[in-house]
């Protein structure tokens, strides 16, 4: 355990430059969005109203009020998110090939530490998981800071508050931040056993070169369907038979089995097949 | 003490030889410490074990004596560091006699070259 | 005692090792000697763990090689272990907490005795002070075997000189040590055990100074004989 936790502290501090580098930029990216978008409206709300002379109330019934959901919409808010998921769907490759290639051979030393190889393999994991959820808690927070400078710039009459929770169920924040504990346990389990996965596949790839390329594709299409498998048979062959909850469970287990073999087979090739 | 080995012969065989040489024309003293094994491959750039082999050969010819957990000696056996003398000469008789044998020369004129050469080197 | 049985191992079509056995001795220096691309390496890399084989075991002590017996065996590659852009310091602190066998004093008296600095950066270090980090991490470690790959390429005489002052120092001492080289010429003297490989099998494997005593040769007279018949 203690290893592990080494490990996991190793892995953390590789990233962590980078990591911080990303996150100030999403901060000045979105703040520079909420002004500059707010700006945007307002200039609007000038042209419209003080050179058109068009009243109050008609640009609002044109135009709509100004809210959090339009800074949601745009680039300058998206962008950033897009470019964190980008850079972490990257490292979850990138954090087990930059010790294989180049000048840096560091996976010899890794696999001789005495200890078992799947803490690798978990220090690795971990590490990416605590990424990911570092970056939507630091999003959380952003948002109603965000909203608050938002509300600052856009005068009262043009200005719509919208609540946490209103803002987290725009759509594909509703993803992020769902709202049911069932689609938490089911976006964000997905999410982490897909993480595994992934990481298994790079073995396959990494134990085997060309081949296991192949074989990574093949793992991963097969543990895919079986892990959707409850809701496919439910909704082709038995049209719909059980309930929601019934279904979500049957998910829970699938994920359960999926990960442990995902994580046995990462086992036997790091014990059986890798080769640096 | 610098030694240069050949690859054929058996360096520990040729360590002894060595250290009798370097009896014989007393750069060791008798009863003088010798360096441990470890210090002695070091010196040489010679495996530890031959070391080790040597160190055993010499003890067992009685050339080298160790009391105890103390650094091993040369004997101070007069005879024994006598014989070695004695070994070494011969030797090197051995191989001069063998070598120019086979040359049709009297023994006088032999002996003469001998003694012109040694005188000769006496000098320098 | 490190035993490789009849190990076998194939890369794509190609039969690299064909059946390879040879032992190595605690307290010995044995030598691997085989053209490059023999599989010398990949003989080292099995006995580690680090590329599987197709056949054959290996054993370490007796028994086959787990988590545990990193503490008992190491492995210096051509390469090195430690991210380019760690200091050396940081290695240390590295092998210091991950390894119960780290000994930070061996360590101290290398870096010394290699004239590196522990604040240079690994990725900046030539390629002869780079081996010899290399070394440095492998030598500290309190193990009962080191596998050295060619500890002697590319680096200049000197740098050379100061690696064999290693080999018969209390650094090796009653260690049980593989190493891979063709520069046979600097460490015949060293060497306790030589294993020829050719063609995926072990030609001869022989004690040095037996072949000595018994028939005259050294080991590069033995190895003119075998690889010629």
């Amino acid at each position: 355990m203690n290893r592990f936790l080494k490990l996991v502290h190793f892995e953390f501090q590789r990233f962590l430059k980078l990591y911080l580098v990303l996150m100030g930029v999403i901060i000045l990216l979105q703040f520079v969005g909420v002004i500059l978008e707010s700006q945007n409206y307002l200039s609007r709300v000038n042209e419209h109203i003080y050179k058109d002379l068009m009243p109050k109330e008609q640009f609002i019934e044109q135009f709509g009020t100004y809210s959090f959901l339009q800074i949601a919409h745009s680039f300058w808010f998206m962008g950033p998110i897009v470019l964190s998921i980008a850079a972490l769907m990257i490292y979850v490759f990138f954090i087990w090939y930059r010790d294989w290639l180049g000048k840096n051979t560091f996976i010899y030393r890794l696999f001789m530490l005495p200890t078992s190889r799947l803490n690798v393999y978990f220090a690795k994991a971990v590490v990416i998981l605590l990424f990911i959820f570092g970056l939507l808690a630091v999003q959380l927070l952003l948002i109603p800071i965000e909203n608050r400078v938002l509300q600052w710039m856009v005068p009262n009459e043009y200005f719509n508050m919208l609540s946490i929770n209103e803002i987290t169920n725009i759509d594909y924040l509703s993803i992020l931040y769902p709202p049911t504990f069932m689609e938490f346990i089911l976006y964000y389990g997905g999410g982490m056993i897909a993480v595994f996965i992934a990481f298994t596949a790079i073995l396959f790839e990494r134990s085997f070169r060309l081949k296991g390329i192949i074989y990574g594709i093949l793992y991963t299409g097969l543990s895919s369907v079986i892990f959707i498998a409850p809701i496919l048979i439910n909704q082709l062959l038995l049209e719909d038979y059980f309930f929601p909850l019934e279904i979500f469970f049957m998910e829970v287990v699938m994920g359960l089995i999926v990960l442990a073999g995902t994580i046995w087979t990462a086992h036997y090739l790091l014990k059986n097949k890798i080769r640096v | 003490m610098e030694a240069k080995f050949n690859n054929r012969d058996p360096v520990y065989v040729q360590v002894i030889q060595h250290f009798k040489e370097q009896i014989a024309k007393g750069y060791f003293e008798p009863g003088q410490e010798i360096p441990s094994r470890r210090e002695l491959a070091n010196k040489l750039k010679i495996n530890p074990n031959t070391a080790q082999r040597a160190y055993k050969e010499m003890e067992e010819q009685g050339l080298i004596f160790t009391e105890g957990n103390l650094p091993s000696r040369i004997t101070k056996d007069d005879k024994l560091l006598k014989r070695v003398r004695e070994e070494l000469i011969l030797e090197a008789v051995d191989t001069f006699v063998h070598s120019v044998r086979s040359i049709n020369v009297p023994l006088s004129e032999v002996l003469g070259l001998v003694k012109d050469q040694y005188e000769k080197e006496m000098k320098e | 005692m490190i035993e490789v049985k009849n190990v076998t191992k194939k890369f794509g079509r190609k039969n690299v090792l064909k059946g390879v056995s040879f032992t190595a001795e605690k307290g010995e220096i044995t030598c691997l000697i085989g053209i490059n691309g023999v599989g010398k390496t990949t003989i080292m890399k099995a006995i580690m763990a680090l590329t599987p084989i197709d056949g054959g075991e290996i054993l370490i002590d007796g028994e086959k090689i787990r988590k545990e017996s990193y503490e008992k065996i190491t492995f210096i590659p051509d390469t090195i272990t430690m991210p380019p852009s760690m200091k050396i310091k940081d290695a240390f602190l590295f092998m210091a907490d991950f390894y119960g066998g780290w000994n930070q004093l061996r360590a101290n008296e290398l870096l010394q005795f290699f004239r590196l600095n522990e604040n240079d950066r690994i990725s900046e270090l030539s390629k002869g002070n780079t081996a010899k980090v290399n070394l440095l991490l492998g030598l500290s470690l309190d193990v009962d075997y080191i596998l050295m790959d060619e500890p002697f390429s590319g680096i200049d005489i000197f740098s050379r000189e100061q690696i064999a002052e290693v080999f018969t120092s209390h650094l090796i001492e009653d260690r049980g040590v593989i190493i891979t080289t063709h520069e046979i010429n600097d460490i015949e003297h060293l060497i306790d055990k030589a294993v020829l490989i050719d063609n995926g099998v072990v030609l001869r494997e022989f004690n040095t100074e037996e072949v000595r005593e018994q028939e005259g040769k050294s080991v590069i007279d033995v190895m003119r004989e075998v690889y010629k018949g």
